[in-house]
């Protein structure tokens, strides 16, 4: 029977950001349609609201011109709605059967059948019995599938399922997916890959800022039109002034960076090379999880990684903790402003504390020198119009600019030659993005050096001089950021490639 | 249907008071099971709570059975506050007592005011060394502390016994599985006749008074406490994770080693099987009732004395076995986490119902 999926009118407000903007769609039986877009385009809470997980302000769901109230996943379930989520739930150590039977309704003998009979169908192979601990990554993928197969579902959604397949499991999920089609289940496949989208789906939906803003046949889309219309066509307004100039002094420089990682959600970087200029800001572009935080680490000194020569200002540094670092002045913002750069629990004053560099007089002689901290926190709180002056309050109190500012603000006190921030304005409203966009600005202007390791291609634009994108653990070339144009990015951080 | 949700803001206040909290129930539960055993509970409790500290000598003998619990717990909060979780104080003791005790058997003839000081030294150098196992293998082969503290208890305890039935028996001694006694000069002096309080209990306030100098006015207690809170930010601040763990290691142990050296030069006199009723077990109970604070500490180390006292008297006047002690100090470890749950997190009860009208 043809399945036919309505999507009408569908929005979801969080608090500063519009996850879900009047969003309709339509999907039928026999096709298998693509989800496309950037980090933070709202796909993934409209995949959220279709099982269940949370529910949409306003707007209505039809399956078969049927309403459906998807009030919570069980509600789902019922109607027949399966999803595959990017990060598995499963328990690693029951065995495979153990899964499978934990929320069905049948006796393990039937059960056995029927999951016999899909292996046959589908050509899977599994055995039943080792822990899933023991599968690969797409095995337990392939877990996850049966799991859904076994409710017989009109519609299947994937999250992001090839993020941490390998080549080969990907081809193999491509055929399933395929056949499952052909047999009438409905797929809605959420990606940011362009080329899986062209080999794979037929119809494609790109979405920006929670707005679909186009649906169209996939014969009819190349990797640059769907570039384009994932990124935009947007201009940078305030974009400086480019700081290039071809006789100024590497300050930082990066040789044969690899590093390999056992952890399947880590991404191994292969042979990254590149160095940054006196004044200069590098941008490294690209879709989450293509090797960022990875990057990040190891130029912070959080992992050391074999065999990489990092050095700053003529001195090799490759082998040296964060600490270390900072005294040789680096300084570091990562991307977890909540948890990492900054403890919650800890007063303000307190975690100003933690960059401490030996000129700040910190500790004295291993003694915490409270009244220097605090005077030093005062100044930066006022210095980065951070809105509270109370060095005492609790940094989870602070909203999230004003603690992305008192970080930026400790970051800075050490007058750094080099900021390596990673996604610095995530998160933040547009006043505060504004402020950290004009204080990055004006390190450069200062003669000192950025990395700026960003998922938002905007930002990128309006402050690098240069731009390169990681993919797969991989860096493309460095290009000036004249030459670049978001349709170019949007390629490159889809896996294609330009020339 | 029932909902538990994070609360945002615990008041300080309240988080010192629930202990207090705990132990009000702990009493009442006591009173409960009491009643249920057939005792009038108001008289039971009484001879628990009350008959054991009605005197001076009562009250000595509370000072004394908190001196190794507070010593060994002070040195539990550097561990638990750095996210180390070092279950092992009882073997730390055990092998403290042991080094002591075997500097302590070398002078069992002679007298001298150095002996006592080279004996509480080798005491804590012996627990230290015992904490730095697992605390190397943590460090150094991603092994688990809770695991290997703990087995450890088991090769100290297998050690002594070995030791006071094999070669440090008493010659003398009729083959009862102890060692000879020390010499006085090995003996922790008493504070006064007849009582048998003695100078450690200024050793376990001396470590009160600089657990909390290090944990609140040194690098070392900001590092402690930043580990503890988030390993991340400790990452990315930079602080060397590996020696730190080390150091609380150190620190812990040698706290249990005092503790294990104060009681076989102290009371006891001599090594045999029975030197500590678990007092290294007990100390965990007493380092999260005192909130890991020092001055909480010694307070929790007082309550968690009078528990074992307490089972002492009711065995004499109720004939019930001493090891109901082990009930109470289970039942305040019980309610302290069940009341910090409700203190941490808000249960509600959701009206399933009215929730489906609604959408």
């Amino acid at each position: 029977m043809a399945t036919d999926l309505r999507i009408s009118n569908i929005s979801k407000i969080y608090p500063g950001c519009i996850a879900n903007d009047n969003v309709s769609l339509q999907f039928k039986s026999g096709k298998i349609y693509a989800l496309l877009g950037e980090n933070g385009a709202g796909k993934s809470t409209l995949v959220k609201i279709l099982s269940g997980v949370i529910s949409p302000d306003n707007g209505e769901v039809f399956l078969n011109e049927k309403n459906l109230k998807l009030s919570s996943p069980l509600n789902a379930k019922k109607n027949k709605i399966g999803m595959v989520f990017q990060h598995f739930n499963l328990f690693e150590t029951l065995s495979v059967f153990e899964n499978l039977s934990i929320d069905a309704n049948e006796d393990n003998k039937s059960l056995r059948v029927r999951i016999n009979e899909i292996f046959k169908k589908y050509n899977f192979s599994i055995d039943l019995d080792v822990p899933v601990l023991n599968l690969s990554a797409g095995q337990k993928q392939k877990v996850e599938i049966i799991r859904c197969l076994l409710r017989s579902p009109k519609v299947l959604i994937m999250d992001e399922p090839t993020s941490v397949l390998t080549e080969q499991e990907t081809e193999e999920l491509f055929i399933s997916l395929k056949k499952f089609c052909d047999e009438g289940i409905l797929i809605i496949y959420i990606t940011h890959k362009l080329k899986e989208v062209l080999s794979l789906c037929d119809e494609v939906a790109v979405m920006r800022k929670g707005k679909v803003v186009s649906v169209s046949q996939t014969q009819n889309e190349r990797v640059e039109t769907l570039a384009n219309k994932m990124v935009g066509q947007k201009l940078a307004k305030i974009k400086k002034k480019i700081n290039i100039s071809k006789n100024k002094d590497e300050i930082f420089k990066v040789k044969h960076l690899n590093f390999y990682s056992d952890d399947p959600f880590e991404t191994n970087l292969v042979n990254l090379n590149f160095s940054v200029k006196k004044g200069e800001c590098l941008g490294i572009a690209g879709i989450s999880g293509n090797g960022q935080n990875e990057l990040f680490q190891i130029l912070s000194g959080e992992i050391i990684a074999p065999d990489t020569s990092i050095i700053f200002r003529n001195k090799e540094i490759a082998k040296l903790n964060p600490k270390q670092r900072r005294e040789y002045l680096m300084a570091f913002s990562p991307e977890d402003r909540i948890s990492q750069a900054a403890v919650p629990e800890l007063k303000i004053y307190e975690n100003v504390a933690l960059n401490n560099f030996k000129s700040s007089n910190f500790f004295e002689k291993g003694l915490v020198n409270e009244k220097k901290i605090k005077e030093h926190s005062k100044k930066i709180l006022s210095d980065f119009s951070v809105n509270t002056d109370n060095v005492e309050l609790k940094s989870q109190f602070l909203s999230g600019g004003n603690l992305q500012k008192l970080i930026l603000g400790r970051e800075l006190i050490t007058a750094p030659e080099l900021l390596i921030c990673y996604n610095p304005t995530w998160g933040l409203d547009v006043g505060a993005i504004n402020y950290i966009h004009e204080t990055l600005i004006k390190i450069n202007d200062q003669e000192k050096s950025t990395i700026l390791i960003s998922t938002d291609t905007e930002e990128l634009l309006k402050l690098s001089d240069r731009i390169a994108v990681i993919y797969k653990g991989k860096l493309s070339k460095i290009m000036p950021s004249e030459e670049v144009t978001p349709g170019k990015l949007g390629v490159l951080m889809g896996g294609g490639s330009i020339d | 249907m029932i909902k538990i949700e994070k609360r945002n803001d615990v008041p300080m206040a309240l988080y010192f008071f629930t202990p207090f909290i705990a132990i009000i129930l702990t009493i009442l539960g006591g009173g409960i099971i009491f009643y249920i055993l057939g005792f009038n509970p108001i008289e039971a409790l009484k001879f628990y709570f009350i008959t054991p500290i009605s005197n001076l000598y009562g009250f000595s003998e509370l000072l004394l059975k908190a001196t190794p619990l507070c010593l060994i717990a002070i040195g539990l909060s550097f561990c638990f506050k750095s996210n180390n979780w070092n279950i092992g104080a009882e073997g730390q003791l055990t092998f403290g007592a042991i080094v002591g005790g075997g500097v302590a058997l070398l002078f069992y003839n002679q007298e001298g005011f150095y002996i006592l000081p080279l004996v509480i030294t080798a005491g804590a150098i012996g627990g230290m060394f015992f904490a730095l196992i697992p605390a190397i293998l943590k460090t150094y082969f991603n092994t688990n502390e809770i695991l290997v503290s703990l087995m450890l208890v088991y090769v100290s305890k297998l050690l002594l016994d070995y030791l006071v039935v094999g070669p440090w028996s008493n010659p003398e001694g009729f083959n009862f599985p102890e060692t000879r006694q020390f010499s006085d000069s090995s003996r922790m002096p008493l504070l006064f006749e007849g009582l048998r309080i003695h100078a450690g209990i200024f050793l376990a306030l001396a470590a009160v008074m600089l657990s909390w100098f290090i944990l609140y006015k040194t690098y070392l207690g900001f590092q402690i406490k930043v580990s503890g809170l988030s390993l991340k930010t400790a990452k990315y601040a930079g602080f060397k994770g590996k020696t730190m763990i080390l150091v609380v290691f150190m620190i812990s142990g040698a706290c249990a080693g005092l503790a294990g050296v104060g009681e076989i030069t102290g009371p006891i006199g001599q090594l045999h099987r029975m030197i500590s009723p678990d007092y290294g077990f007990t100390a965990i109970i007493v380092a999260f009732l005192g909130r890991l604070n020092p001055f909480g500490i010694i307070f929790a180390s007082l309550v968690v004395a009078l528990t074992y006292l307490g089972a002492e008297t009711a065995q004499i006047f109720l004939q019930i076995p001493k090891y109901t002690g082990q009930v109470f100090q289970g039942m305040i470890l019980f309610f302290l986490l069940a009341s910090d749950y409700l203190l941490f997190f808000k249960v509600k009860i959701l009206n399933l119902k009215k929730n489906e009208l609604r959408h």
